[in-house]
């Protein structure tokens, strides 16, 4: 045992005096360990370690040869030309977005391209016609047979009734991996007819039989499919009848379904899934959100837009949101996103998606017209005298104060903010008449005048006269500027850039510049980053990392090419973090309690491994290009090299040491007798980094 | 339903038929209790996240203020199962009628919250943290309810929620598992033996000087250990044990494989969201309906899962805060204030509802609108925190509660 622990002692102290050397000449890391004793709270961070902060706080990560690049532009003017994106150059995003179709369709565009069960009803009832363009009446025959079969499921279900399983095919749509699928708002709006005819309480047995024998043959034709050119093949599927599409849904479900698609163009391959698979279609967002944040050079622009996002909630799967977020991101958010906070909170107030996810648009003022008189056309107003029908059925006619209660809580005052009951349900009737054209359909914001609150409404202690629409407008403007708003918003921003507890006199600096500046996020951000709280020594690295901020991190890091993110998109499914699937309003909390426990960081620590030894499917990662430049000598040089572009060199003593004794397993040194000069395995070093305990905070 | 060991016992029908005569499927559950676990007492908390509606889940059938108020989503008297004249369960919850019958459900109405919040986030955030109006408490009750008894060899499965993150109900000082997924729960796949990435990471986290990543990477890795050992996977679903599909049901049936695998879980917590329907309710049908299903279906399928460890066991229901008495212009309800709780486990005296029923007059109402608290949701807790799970340090679990002695306990747990 002595000789053990001897030896022991003999190899920590090699690893010191090796990693001295390594890095004696290496002005970049001179803070090579992390000590956090020595960090006083008012002590400021050295050059290169402001370098890698301010990198980890307004971009999804370092890449390797970023802190170089930051550094020869000078720190500030990188800033300030990040708080312009408008002047950054992001063309190779987009060409990797290019193939994206959904991403640049307006909401009405969605619903024409993937109909929604409103749609195929009214082609049903003779109310609409069929589309002429072959490939999009393709879609729309799949779309109609599927939703004819889940309507004669319902009915043969009704027919069994109350048996434990009848519920299957909604409880089967709650449990779909993917994020976008989720629909616990109306689980009946979910295209789901892969699920239809699995359950093996359905009576008919017969029919059962038949669905297992069709998808046997499907199996059987789907493989002669498979070897066809991509071209033919997109041609045979189109030719098909529309039950054999339907068997065709049903065997090339989830991932599978990627195989049928494979290499045909991006609009052959949208068709085919807007007619097997429409969720994967409208998926295009969150592997969106994922490439932009891994490879756009607009880093600030979108942290600020997933902020924005986050903090103006909306889930993807209640009802017809799911085809109004892309909208919503696109054309309300992103253009906010380092403007005024007044324009946000205009814009989302007046998004469909907003509000129907809050319901606002449901929501009608008691003493108004619509819920005196209904919504016949001459109601009211031209001299005739209906009769009020308040018992009339089958039309909202009451105060929803949702959107109203969330304004105040989690968008603006806070919820602390000083606001009462009363103030909820007087501004739920100042926004009454806020609604939605056609929401199913794809339609804009519609002020609806008889859906209205008559009278005046006192909220927060101010009389709002009888304006229609401008009541609102003044209401926002109002709440935008308040100083409970500036303070909430001011303090949420912190949070997110310095730490879980920012200190006061930030935030207070921050709260000045919001009202001095007319709630400029630009110039709240501007004095964050000339603050000395930002710099303090105890801010670096005190934010822990959300799996979202992990993910993206680990592959700028790695410098791995993405063709697929839905494995991705796939991977925050798993660590409780779905891409626009959070269902309250409150959004992703941004505090360490939140996302550090075992599951969690098992989680983390398996993604990394995936990632970096090439494993991760539709990410191409060459473990030995992790390192740049000439090969390194040996094991522990290449430990060192993958230090500094994983971990920006900042690496602590302890993971250090751990690491250095790994090399000797066989497993990562690959060293073999027949090939002495084989490299070590660099993709496993790079996972154990990945998964070290600094990898998780930035 | 399935005949378990606990129904023997309560009829006394073990003792009338004789073990001669007994199947011998039915002797193997008599056994079956003594070998795993034996004597040690689990609490499971269930919560339904987005403010269930209590009164249209237990109807209060004989008011006809309910009908009132209600005229599109009210659960036609009809309809209702009805459970002792005057109140009746959605017929969704078809899957409690039985528990019900044998005395192992029991059920308070009009029990909630004093905070008057109406906000998700905050009557959340009180539940859990078991501290209504306090913000500033760290840590969760049910953490707290098994805190101060940490034995040296305490498993790391005392505590256990299942989901991505950990619930609040859960934080603080004993170390809480959560888990999505059993079979996810290990580093470098799951074979027999731990990978060389598993063995790097768990010395990395050991001799990290980041406090908040060293104690969670020990805890994950004891952790892992003892799964690897315990193999809860080899434990299928007992016959009649019915999970519906989706993620409630898979949580309760991973709950039930760690209980029965034995590796020392006290308090497990599940939730289960999408109660919030301020639009389009529905009633006999519609999403309540479906909700309820799934929520009534997921906790009889554990019941009968557990079979004879559910001796020992006590599981308890709870929402944030309850929905308005009237329906809205939606036919939806908004938020509102008292909801109902379950109360289902071997010791428990079910078959019978507790509580005080405060009425649905228009001056019964709590703030002329909701349904009004009666029973504080911690006297509910309380009782099953002490003379369940034998913490009487109930000044420290529920801090600033005042009805928490023996003499404000509802008295369901025999």
């Amino acid at each position: 045992m002595p000789a053990a622990r001897k030896q022991l002692i003999l190899l920590g102290l090699i690893v010191l005096i090796s990693t001295a050397v390594l890095f004696a000449g290496d002005k970049k890391s001179k803070s090579h360990h992390s000590d956090s004793s020595a960090s006083a709270a008012v002590a400021p961070m050295e050059d290169d370690k402001r370098i890698v902060h301010a990198l980890n706080r307004f971009t999804f990560g370092v890449r390797p040869g970023d802190v170089e690049r930051v550094r020869a532009e000078g720190l500030d003017r990188w800033f300030d030309e990040q708080l312009h994106p408008e002047k950054i150059d992001d063309g190779a995003l987009e060409s990797r977005l290019a193939p994206f179709h959904t991403l640049k369709m307006s909401t009405k565009e969605m619903v024409e391209n993937f109909p929604p069960p409103q749609v195929l009803k009214a082609i049903e009832n003779g109310r609409m016609s069929m589309p002429h363009d072959p490939a999009k009446k393709a879609v729309y025959e799949s779309r109609m047979a599927a939703y004819q079969q889940r309507q004669q499921n319902k009915e043969d279900k009704a027919a069994v009734d109350n048996t434990p399983s009848a519920n299957a095919e909604n409880s089967t749509a709650k449990a779909q991996p993917a994020a976008v699928t989720q629909t616990d708002a109306d689980p009946k709006d979910v295209p789901n007819e892969m699920s239809a005819g699995n359950d093996p309480s359905t009576a008919d047995q017969r029919k059962q039989q038949k669905i297992r024998e069709n998808a046997m043959y499907a199996d059987l034709d789907t493989d002669r499919l498979l070897k066809l050119p991509p071209d033919e093949r997109y041609k045979a599927i189109l030719k098909m009848p529309v039950d054999e599409r339907l068997d065709l849904a049903k065997t090339y479900k989830g991932p599978r379904a990627m195989q049928l698609v494979d290499d045909m163009k991006p609009e052959q391959r949208e068709t085919v899934e807007a007619m097997i698979q429409p969720q994967a279609v409208l998926g295009e967002l969150a592997e969106a959100k994922l490439l932009r944040a891994i490879y756009s050079n607009r880093q600030l622009d979108e942290v600020m837009t997933d902020f924005w996002f986050n903090h103006f909630n909306v889930f993807i799967g209640k009802g017809p949101d799911r085809y109004m977020v892309s909208a919503y991101e696109r054309d309300v958010i992103r253009p906010h996103a380092l403007g005024k906070f007044k324009d946000i909170l205009a814009a989302t107030a007046k998004s469909p998606a907003m509000l129907f996810y809050l319901d606002n648009w449901q929501s009608v003022g008691p003493n108004s017209e619509l819920a005196l008189y209904g919504p016949g056309r001459f109601a009211g107003r031209r001299g005739r005298f209906p009769r009020p029908r308040p018992q009339a059925k089958n039309r909202p006619s009451g105060l929803n104060e949702n959107y109203a209660r969330e304004i105040m809580e989690l968008h603006t005052l806070g919820v602390d903010g000083g606001y009462t009951q009363k103030d909820v349900t007087e501004l739920a009737k100042v926004l009454t008449g806020w609604t939605i054209e056609k929401p199913q359909l794809g339609g804009g914001f519609k002020f609806n005048e008889r859906a209205h609150e008559p009278g005046p409404k006192y909220v927060l202690g101010r009389k709002i006269g009888e304006h229609g629409e401008k009541e609102g407008e003044e209401m926002l403007d109002v709440l935008a500027h308040h100083p409970a708003t500036a303070k909430f918003i001011s303090r949420k921003l912190a949070m997110r850039f310095v730490s879980d507890n920012p200190p006061q006199t930030l935030v207070d600096r921050m709260t000045d510049t919001f009202l001095k500046k007319d709630g400029d996020i630009r110039e709240v951000l501007r004095t964050m980053f000339h603050s000395p709280e930002f710099w303090a020594a105890d801010a670096y690295r005190a934010k822990m990392k959300t799996p979202f901020e992990f993910v993206a991190s680990a592959v700028r890091a790695s410098g791995a090419d993405i063709q697929n993110a839905l494995p991705l998109v796939g991977t925050l499914n798993r660590m409780g973090m779905p891409l626009y699937a959070m269902q309250p309003p409150t959004g992703y909390s941004m505090k360490a309690e939140a996302w550090v426990n075992s599951s969690a960081l098992l989680n983390r620590m398996n993604f990394a491994l995936q990632l970096a030894s090439g494993k991760l499917p539709g990410t191409s990662l060459d473990p030995q290009a992790l390192i740049p430049g000439p090969a390194p000598a040996d094991s522990q040089a290449a430990l060192a090299s993958l230090e500094q572009s994983i971990l920006a060199g900042d690496v602590s003593m302890q993971t250090h040491t751990v690491l250095q004794k790994q090399l000797g397993d066989p497993q990562i040194s690959q060293r073999r007798l027949d090939d002495p000069d084989k490299k070590p395995n660099y993709g496993a070093i790079a996972g154990l980094i990945m998964g070290s305990p600094e990898f998780q905070r930035r | 339903m399935s005949i378990t060991r606990r129904v023997f016992l309560k009829n006394g029908a073990l003792a009338i038929v004789g073990t001669s005569v007994v199947p011998s499927f039915l002797t193997r559950a008599v056994y079956a209790a003594e070998t795993a676990a034996p004597g040690a007492k689990r609490l499971i908390v269930l919560f339904q996240r987005g403010a269930a509606d209590g009164l249209n889940i237990v109807v209060p059938h004989g008011e006809q203020a309910y009908y009132n108020m209600r005229p599109s989503i009210a659960i036609p008297r009809q309809s209702v199962l009805d459970l002792d004249g005057f109140f009746g369960l959605h017929p969704s919850m078809s899957a409690f009628k039985p528990l019900w019958e044998q005395k192992h459900l029991a059920i308070v109405h009009a029990a909630g919250s004093p905070d008057n919040t109406r906000s998700h986030f905050d009557a959340q955030d009180y539940m859990e943290s078991g501290t209504p109006g306090v913000k500033s408490t760290e840590d969760g009750w049910l953490n707290r309810a098994i805190a101060g008894v940490k034995e040296p060899d305490a498993s790391p499965f005392r505590a256990v929620a299942m989901g991505g993150a950990l619930p609040r109900t859960l934080a603080g000082s004993v170390p809480a598992v959560a888990m999505d997924n059993i079979r996810a729960f290990a580093v470098g796949g799951r074979g027999p033996k731990a990978s060389v990435a598993s063995n790097t990471f768990e010395a990395m986290y050991e001799q990290s000087v980041d406090s908040v990543l060293h104690g969670t990477g020990n805890e994950t890795f004891e952790a892992v250990k003892m799964l690897r050992s315990a193999d809860p996977e080899k434990y299928a679903p007992a016959a009649g044990a019915n999970y519906p599909n989706g993620r409630f049901g898979d949580s309760l049936r991973q709950v039930a494989q760690l209980i029965k695998a034995n590796v020392g879980v006290e308090v497990a917590f599940a939730d289960i969201g999408g109660w919030d329907h301020h639009v389009n309710e529905g009633n006999v049908q519609g999403q309540i309906a479906n909700l309820a299903r799934e929520f009534s279906q997921s906790i009889a399928a554990l019941w009968t899962d557990l079979g004879d460890l559910a001796e020992n066991t006590v599981i308890v229901t709870m929402s944030e805060f309850g929905r308005t008495a009237r329906e809205n212009g939606n036919r939806g309800t908004d938020h509102g204030h008292a909801n109902v709780m379950f109360v289902l486990g071997g010791p428990v005296k079910g078959g019978r509802m507790y509580g005080r029923w405060p009425g649905l007059q228009p001056e019964q109402l709590y703030e002329g609108r909701d349904l009004a608290v009666t029973t504080d949701f911690r006297q509910v807790l309380s009782e099953a925190v002490a003379n369940h799970l034998g913490n009487k340090n109930l000044a420290k679990v529920f801090p600033g509660f005042d009805k928490s002695t023996p003499k404000d306990f509802l008295k369901y747990l025999g």
